[in-house]
């Protein structure tokens, strides 16, 4: 469980302001935000992202009226080489295991990609993954 | 010029009529309806009782919950294998409504569609594009069957396809148009924009619209923008179909074809009988009909009666175009929507709550009704394509409950607008 | 049951009809319509060299196209005021195919209609639900009128609304269901989903299918999981619509209503007139119709023909269920698509090339259209809106018409696979076998 983070999945609608209230809702209440990707489609938007305190942030997002959902994720460290990221997503599929969307920021030189995979699967990945010599992210490297 | 004689009886010759045909109607439902027998037994009523058309007064209402309770044949008066054709329309909650004719009742549709007809100066010599919805409503097959037996050619366009509705306007060369108010605005929109001229391209001259509520204005512009002589028909499948009443050359007002269709205007909350020329809930009782016989019908729509001669000639009596109604009951593109309709199919589907708002528009001039639905608070997926399909799974159901097609729009929990804590559960936001 | 005595009536007694008949088909034409007149005076045929029905096979063939060139009432042979009906289908491209009755026309219609649904053992006992699409398609009110004239309560259901249908079907008690097989199958299978026990829950004894072609496993998986007779016909518009012919208890082939549409086997390639038995394409000429008399039409069906006589007592030819098309018409949930509309529709939309393929396949048991087409180099491929909105603007445009659903599938240039050069236009993974 060391490697589950906790990302809060949040469901917004298209309009204008909608993404603000979410911010401002977090950044009120003295929570960051680590990592964001936004998912859209023509009616609604999902927001998918990582904060250094999720339990907090699910409360005052409830309380501003979003709904919001609890996803596991994790991460992976990621050297700025040529191949790298090739090789991450290589040995998923080389355990035919499907990536549902990934993300990823920046952090001192280093990359950090995130990952969603199917729930059964999930401990698979990390365990093949870190066979394979690449560095899962404690999830505690966050809060 | 008139379809039948019945149109034009003298005040005695048609009440004589309508007594006749009431009491026996009232022999049928009692004998042959258990529903009637024991209603008419509660109020302590007999068909022997009625001696005048005033009595009528005296038998309880029939109601649209009552042919739910009674699904689907228990308001039939004659054995299945003298039915010939069913129709159903949607009713209040799951189940729909469900109306039989026998041979005879199909004779008394066409009967009154062919007065309608004739109302419009419709002949043989006419053709006729049908853009009513063919199938299990009313509207498409009720004008399709009547014209064809006056020989009217028709072509059985039904509703969509706009485009294609237009080219076979033009090239088939139709003089008689049936369809809802706000599509003939509609295909007159399109015709302009696909560059068609109106008045030279077609050959229109009259139009039978109706199944909608529509503005004086609205109808004017109808006739304007086509060229053509706009008729009226009223008409609900619970009582027959299109062909309940008519407009005329000489009146906005509609002629009830009340030697088969004997009405009423009541306050809907009293249930009082109004006098002449008050506005209230219309009331229907069958005087003909061997299939579905109905008494004292509350059509939840609200008009007036008015037996002032008309100068057409027909001396029945004449109902005001429908103002609104008693009840909560939407209609969209011709089509009934109970929001009660709606409500049972949310709740069959997991994921949302029951805090929905309906809101009724305009696109264009046809009508768009869109369900605005509070996501469950706790969001029971972080997938995109959930929510996509979450979206797709309610507007197939309420395709499927309804026969139209709903938007439906996620929103989250607790948005909805609500008034002193109560949820506005409907947002009619288009203008008479 | 058989509904009139002309279904058997001895084959010299039979020929006898449809000599006469043919004759006055062939002088209404001559007469009325431009069309013929000119086509017999360049063969030197007059009506009069019509002596027997054999003489058929020196009149000319009528195509499609044919009917296209003359759009919209260049082939009615009667003056409009004695139309009382207009149906129309897609036509090969931009226009659709049109055809007209008058009230005699729409006797036929009614009498044949009426001897297929006998046929099938129905009377005015039996409810018919009837799921065919109503309008201008003439499915919905061909089978309507039929189990009309044979006294049945008729449901007039229309396509579409799966869950709907089967309540009503159950509730209504219903006996007989008319519609396509595979919305058959689709429905059967949507009862299993939603918990109906089909065999308590439904009261159906028979079921007339038509309109698409249909395998013998596939029409045995209707009939066993509905648990009712399968009967099958056959029709088109262009001849009368549903009615043409269609399969008695005895066997599984069809009985060509010969009376009213003389049927003959060709060789697509040569045009030379087959024998019986031998497969070919079928070509009907009406002996009857007032309004749209046609000779010798082309109906692109494969099939043979059978004279030997049916242990049902009717002397009328059978032919057997199609076997397939002598064009590329692909038939897409009882609707007739050609390729040549689908580029047509192409042509007219912004933003995407005519580079496309049209694949048909199965998504369950109904047919399913994926039409995959190369956008243009300029196309911003990143912008999401901008490719929603040509998607959607082809699926409007081709059920506007064509009246087909289809999944569109927006692809980059040069990405769709060629042999040998040329594109491979259409991919039909649904096997009839």
């Amino acid at each position: 469980m060391k490697y589950n983070i906790k990302q809060l999945s949040v469901f917004l609608e298209n309009k204008a302001g909608e993404l603000s209230d979410f911010t401002h809702a977090l950044s009120t209440n003295g929570i960051s935000i680590k990592s964001i990707l936004l998912a859209d489609s023509t009616d609604f938007g999902l927001v998918r992202t990582i904060v250094d305190n999720p339990e907090k942030a699910k409360a005052v997002l409830e309380e501003a009226g979003f709904s919001v959902r609890f996803t596991d994720v994790f991460g992976v460290k990621i050297e700025d080489i040529v191949g790298s990221f090739d090789k991450v997503v290589g040995t998923l599929a080389r355990h035919k295991i499907n990536i549902l969307y990934t993300y990823s920021f920046y952090e001192s030189n280093t990359g950090i990609f995130i990952f969603s995979v199917e729930k059964e699967r999930f401990n698979e990945a990390i365990t093949a993954l870190q066979n394979n010599g690449i560095e899962i992210l404690l999830a505690k490297h966050f809060y | 010029m008139t379809f039948s004689k019945n149109e034009s009886l003298c005040k005695d010759e048609l009440q004589a009529w309508q007594l006749k045909h009431l009491k026996e109607t009232l022999v049928r439902v009692y004998h042959l309806v258990p529903f009637y027998k024991k209603k008419f037994d509660e109020h302590g009523v007999l068909p022997g009782d009625i001696h005048s058309l005033k009595d009528l007064a005296k038998l309880p209402y029939t109601k649209k919950q009552d042919l739910r309770d009674n699904y689907p044949f228990g308001m039939f008066s004659v054995d299945m294998d003298q039915i010939v054709r069913i129709h159903s329309s949607s009713g209040t909650t799951g189940k729909p409504t469900v109306v039989g004719y026998t041979e005879h009742d199909m004779d008394v549709w066409a009967e009154v569609m062919g007065r309608a007809f004739t109302m419009g100066g419709v002949s043989s010599q006419d053709i006729m594009q049908n853009s009513h919805g063919y199938g299990l409503f009313t509207g498409g097959l009720g004008f399709h069957s009547a014209a064809e037996r006056m020989k009217i050619a028709v072509i059985p366009s039904s509703t969509g396809f706009t485009s294609r509705q237009l080219l076979l306007l033009k090239d088939f060369g139709a003089t008689v148009i049936t369809a809802t108010p706000s599509f003939a605005l509609h295909m007159a929109e399109v015709a302009l924009a696909e560059g068609y001229d109106i008045s030279k391209d077609f050959k229109l001259k009259v139009g039978f619209f109706g199944a909608e509520p529509t503005s004086e204005g609205l109808k004017n512009e109808i006739a304007h923008i086509w060229g053509i002589d706009y008729h009226e028909v009223y008409g609900l499948s619970e009582i027959i179909g299109p062909g309940v009443a008519c407009s005329c050359k000489h009146s906005h007002l509609l002629h009830i074809q009340e030697d088969h269709f004997y009405p009423e205007i009541i306050d809907p909350k009293s249930g009082e009988v109004l006098p002449e020329g008050q506005r209230g809930e219309l009331v229907i009782t069958t005087l003909t009909k061997q299939g579905l016989p109905i008494i004292r019908y509350r059509t939840g729509d609200i008009t007036s009666l008015t037996r002032i001669p008309c100068r057409c000639g027909r001396t029945l009596g004449r109902i005001e175009s429908i103002v609104g109604r008693s009840d909560d009951m939407l209609l969209i593109n011709g089509v009934n929507v109970f929001p009660s309709q709606i409500e049972h199919v949310l709740s069959k589907q997991e994921g949302i709550t029951l805090n929905y708002q309906i809101i009724a528009d305009k696109k264009g001039y046809m009508d768009k009704l869109e369900v605005d639905v509070e996501l469950d608070e706790h969001l029971i997926s972080d997938d995109v394509s959930f929510l996509g399909n979450l979206k797709k799974s309610l507007e197939h159901a309420l395709l499927n409950n309804l026969y139209i097609n709903v938007e439906v729009k996620l929103v989250a929990p607790k948005s909805l607008q609500r008034s002193e804590g109560k949820a506005i559960r409907v947002l009619d936001k288009r203008t008479k | 049951m058989i509904w009139s005595k002309e279904e058997t009536l001895p084959r010299h007694e039979l020929a006898k009809i449809q000599t006469q008949r043919l004759q006055e088909s062939v002088a209404r034409v001559y007469a009325n319509v431009p069309f013929y007149h000119n086509k017999f005076k360049e063969l030197g045929i007059e009506p009069k060299d019509i002596t027997s029905i054999d003489d058929i096979a020196k009149l000319p063939f009528t195509k499609k196209q044919d009917l296209r060139d003359n759009y919209p009432f260049g082939l009615f042979a009667v003056k409009k005021d004695a139309i009382v009906r207009i149906h129309s289908s897609s036509g090969t491209t931009g226009k659709p195919t049109v055809v007209g009755y008058t009230k005699s026309d729409l006797d036929v219609w009614n009498e044949v209609m009426a001897r297929v649904f006998t046929m099938a053992g129905v009377t005015s006992e039996d409810t018919s639900h009837n799921a065919y699409g109503y309008g201008l398609f003439t499915g919905g009110l061909g089978l309507h009128y039929g189990a009309e004239t044979v006294g049945a309560t008729v449901v007039p259901s229309s396509g579409g609304f799966t869950s709907r249908q089967l309540m009503l079907m159950k509730d209504f008690e219903a006996t007989v269901l008319t519609s396509t097989p595979s919305f058959a199958l689709h429905m059967a299978e949507t009862a299993i989903a939603e918990g109906y026990d089909i065999q308590k829950d439904f009261k159906l004894k028979c079921g007339i299918f038509g309109a698409e072609p249909t395998s013998l496993g596939l029409k045995e998986e209707v009939a066993r999981v509905w648990g009712i007779n399968y009967c099958e016909i056959y029709g088109l518009s262009e001849i009368i619509g549903p009615g043409v012919s269609s399969s008695c208890f005895e066997s599984k082939d069809l009985h060509v209503f010969e009376d009213h549409f003389y049927p003959e086997i060709i060789d697509p390639k040569t045009l030379e007139v087959l024998p019986f038995g031998e497969k070919g394409e079928l070509v009907i000429t009406s002996l009857t119709k007032q309004a749209f008399p046609i000779i010798r039409y082309r109906t692109g069906d494969i099939t043979t023909l059978d004279r030997t006589p049916c242990r049902c007592g009717r002397t009328h030819v059978r032919m057997k269920s199609v076997m397939g098309r002598v064009d590329d018409m692909l038939i897409v949930n009882g609707v007739n698509v050609f390729p040549s509309q689908v580029e047509h529709v192409l042509s007219n939309i912004q933003g995407i090339t005519l580079n496309y393929q049209i694949v048909a396949d199965k998504k369950g048991y109904l047919d399913k259209l994926e039409i995959m087409v190369e956008v243009t180099e300029d196309m911003p491929l990143d912008s999401i809106g901008a490719l929603e909105k040509i998607k959607k603007t082809i699926q409007h445009e081709l059920l506007n018409n064509l009246y087909i659903n289809a999944d569109i599938k927006l692809v980059e240039p040069r990405t769709i696979e060629r042999s040998v050069g040329k594109a491979v236009r259409v991919i039909d993974k649904r096997s009839l076998s």
